[in-house]
């Protein structure tokens, strides 16, 4: 069984192919927002390179988020229509247990960071159980105070990983003793994402295109203008006229 | 990011493009989400398209986040019903194309992602369709019959343009507004009348029961040239009814309505005559409105040329005219590269 996996979640494109053997190719860039160029020269490529065809695939793994909305969304879109195209099933997973995973062999709390802009972080924490990670709490969108006190409120030693760790490392550093994963972990990758939905393929644990739901985590902006507004506020709604 | 069509062939498409040729066409880049299938450029053999005008309506205009997790969510089942309706099986669709700008960025990416998928997995050519040029095409769709060269006046919330067609691929941009896109007029004044959004259609009802000569409302560089302007009409609606509360609104619609279509149709009329064009063809969202259709036709009568007015699913943003244009492109260009982006200010190609 060869699963193909996208994950377009942060600012790197990565696409691998993966089944029993463990991970057969793995294609990644990172330079700028081209998630939309990049993305299926990159499965085209890894293919060839693989000597496989799309035909052979028989699931596409796709990252759902958190992420950047449209970065992410292109991944998905591209996930979705191959999946359709090809008539097999599809498996979501969250960017942030990808995250999380290659780091299942510590003995520390693992603390999931992606940069979430405009001050905010998406973060999950996760304990090393045999063969993976499991989640201790569930995905949230917070500023990095949030995130400092939902750390201390634990306890636990922890490891961060992630862009948004990373970027936030000095504020997280100065209210508590923590280590860093190192840079190179520090993006979700397909890598993960095609061993981890192995697993779960081996259970028919695999969902239909239509029934895939990305983890946006946070609503658009013009919904929260338009609540606050609901709330008495006059904020503008960033409505575009068409 | 360049805003140019990238028009590389991809080398591996080798078939002639004839009436045989079977185009799925789709487009994400506004508030419609919708995918079609066409034979021969021509021949429409399935249009679905579902509109999020409700979702947006709330906020008085498209919000782009919104706009793109819609279409994210749509996307899917609205192709395989495109399929579906056609009765075709997917082995049989020849090439796949894609709106690639103009449009909100966000939206438009979700369906050039999920098409360049689709051109992979079914090993077709991918084509990279301008938005635009899609909309000239609806007119073919519907009359097969029209001569070159053509006058098309392109009318919709972004966009207000006198094109003539010269030849497929071949354009001339003879006037266009030079502030405000008539649909946005329209937008705002209705926001500022009360009437909800859409404008169009708000404008379009209210104006039923008004008087469009109750007030005159000044009509821009009337008397020269073939360029529009729409922001000092919108300015001096405004001023009118601050300066007359207890007007009524059905007749302030009428009248601005009257202005804006007779501005237009007088342009139009004009470009015509300047270029000795066969056919006058209306396109766009705002081709939709009752009394531009109506002036429309009349003055094609009374001009003597072949007029023609699209179905109002044709003026609205749909993927048959994206099949069409993509089976024209095809034919004239070849396949876009798999490595194409999407172009939220993508220039008409072959405009000059
Ligand atoms: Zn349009």
């Amino acid at each position: 069984m060869l699963i193909l996996g996208i994950e377009t979640a942060t600012e790197q494109v990565s696409v691998a192919i993966g089944g029993h053997e463990g991970v057969l190719g793995l294609f990644e860039v990172c330079r700028g927002r081209r998630h939309a160029e990049t993305v299926t020269p990159a499965i085209q490529f890894l293919c060839r390179q693989a000597d496989i065809e799309l035909a052979e695939i028989s699931v596409i793994a796709v990252d759902v988020g958190p992420g950047l909305f449209t970065g992410m969304r292109v991944g998905l879109s591209a996930a979705k229509a191959l999946a359709q195209a090809l008539r097999i099933p599809m498996i979501g997973m969250s960017s942030l247990d990808l995250l999380a995973f290659p780091l299942r062999h510590t003995d520390r709390t693992i603390a999931a960071v992606i940069d979430a802009r405009k001050g905010e972080l998406f973060y999950a924490f996760y304990r090393p159980v045999p063969g993976g990670v499991q989640r201790v709490l569930e995905p949230q969108c917070g500023r990095v105070d949030d995130l400092i006190a939902d750390l201390m409120a634990r306890g636990d030693d922890v490891v961060c990983v992630g862009d948004g760790a990373l970027r936030h490392r000095d504020e997280i550093h100065a209210e508590l003793r923590c280590e860093f994963a190192e840079q190179f972990l520090s993006r979700p990758s397909a890598a993960p994402l095609v061993q981890l939905a192995h697993a779960r393929a081996l259970r028919e644990e695999w969902v239909n295109p239509w029934e895939i739901q990305p983890m946006y985590l946070r609503l658009p902006d013009a919904q929260i203008n338009w609540s606050t507004r609901a709330q008495g506020s006059t904020d503008n709604t960033g409505g575009l006229a068409r | 990011m360049t805003d140019h069509l990238i028009l590389r062939p991809s080398g591996e498409f080798a078939g002639p493009v004839d009436e045989h040729t079977l185009v799925l066409g789709i487009e994400t880049s506004c508030d419609e989400t919708a995918a079609a299938l066409v034979l021969g450029g021509y021949d429409v053999a399935s249009s679905v398209v579902s509109t999020q005008v409700d979702i947006h309506a709330q906020y008085g205009g498209v919000v782009p986040e919104i706009a793109s997790r819609a279409h994210l969510d749509m996307l899917n089942p609205i192709i395989a019903r495109a399929i579906v309706e056609a009765g075709v099986p997917d082995s049989r669709i020849d090439a796949i194309a894609c709106t690639i700008g103009p449009g909100l960025i966000g939206a438009l990416l979700v369906g050039v992602s999920a098409a360049k998928s689709l051109a992979l997995a079914w090993d077709v050519p991918f084509i990279g369709v301008h938005h635009h040029e899609a909309h000239l095409y609806a007119a073919f769709l519907e009359d097969p019959t029209l001569e070159f060269p053509l006058v098309v006046l392109l009318v919709s919330g972004g966009h207000t343009m006198l094109i003539e067609m010269q030849d497929h691929g071949r354009y001339k941009l003879l006037g266009r507004t030079i502030d405000d896109a008539a649909g946005e007029a329209f937008d705002k004044v209705a926001r500022f009348l009360g009437l909800g959004y859409p404008g169009g259609p708000a404008i379009d009802r209210e104006a039923v029961h008004g008087n469009p000569e109750a007030i005159h409302f000044p009509r821009a560089m009337m008397h020269e040239g073939l360029d529009v302007s729409f922001s000092g009409l919108k300015t001096s609606v405004m001023n009118h009814v601050r300066k007359h509360p207890d007007v009524s609104s059905e007749d302030v619609a009428a009248s601005f309505q009257a202005a804006v279509v007779d501005v237009l149709v007088t342009k139009a009329r004009r470009a015509a005559q300047q270029v000795g064009a066969k056919g006058l063809v209306l396109a766009g969202g705002v081709a939709a409105n009752s009394l531009l259709r109506e002036q429309f036709l009349d003055a094609c009568v009374v001009d003597g040329i072949h007029g023609f007015l699209p179905s109002r699913e044709m003026c609205t943003d749909n993927a048959a005219m994206i099949a069409a244009a993509g089976w024209h492109r095809l034919r004239s260009d070849g396949p876009t590269s798999l490595d194409c982006g999407a172009f939220p200010n993508l220039k008409i190609p072959g405009l000059t």
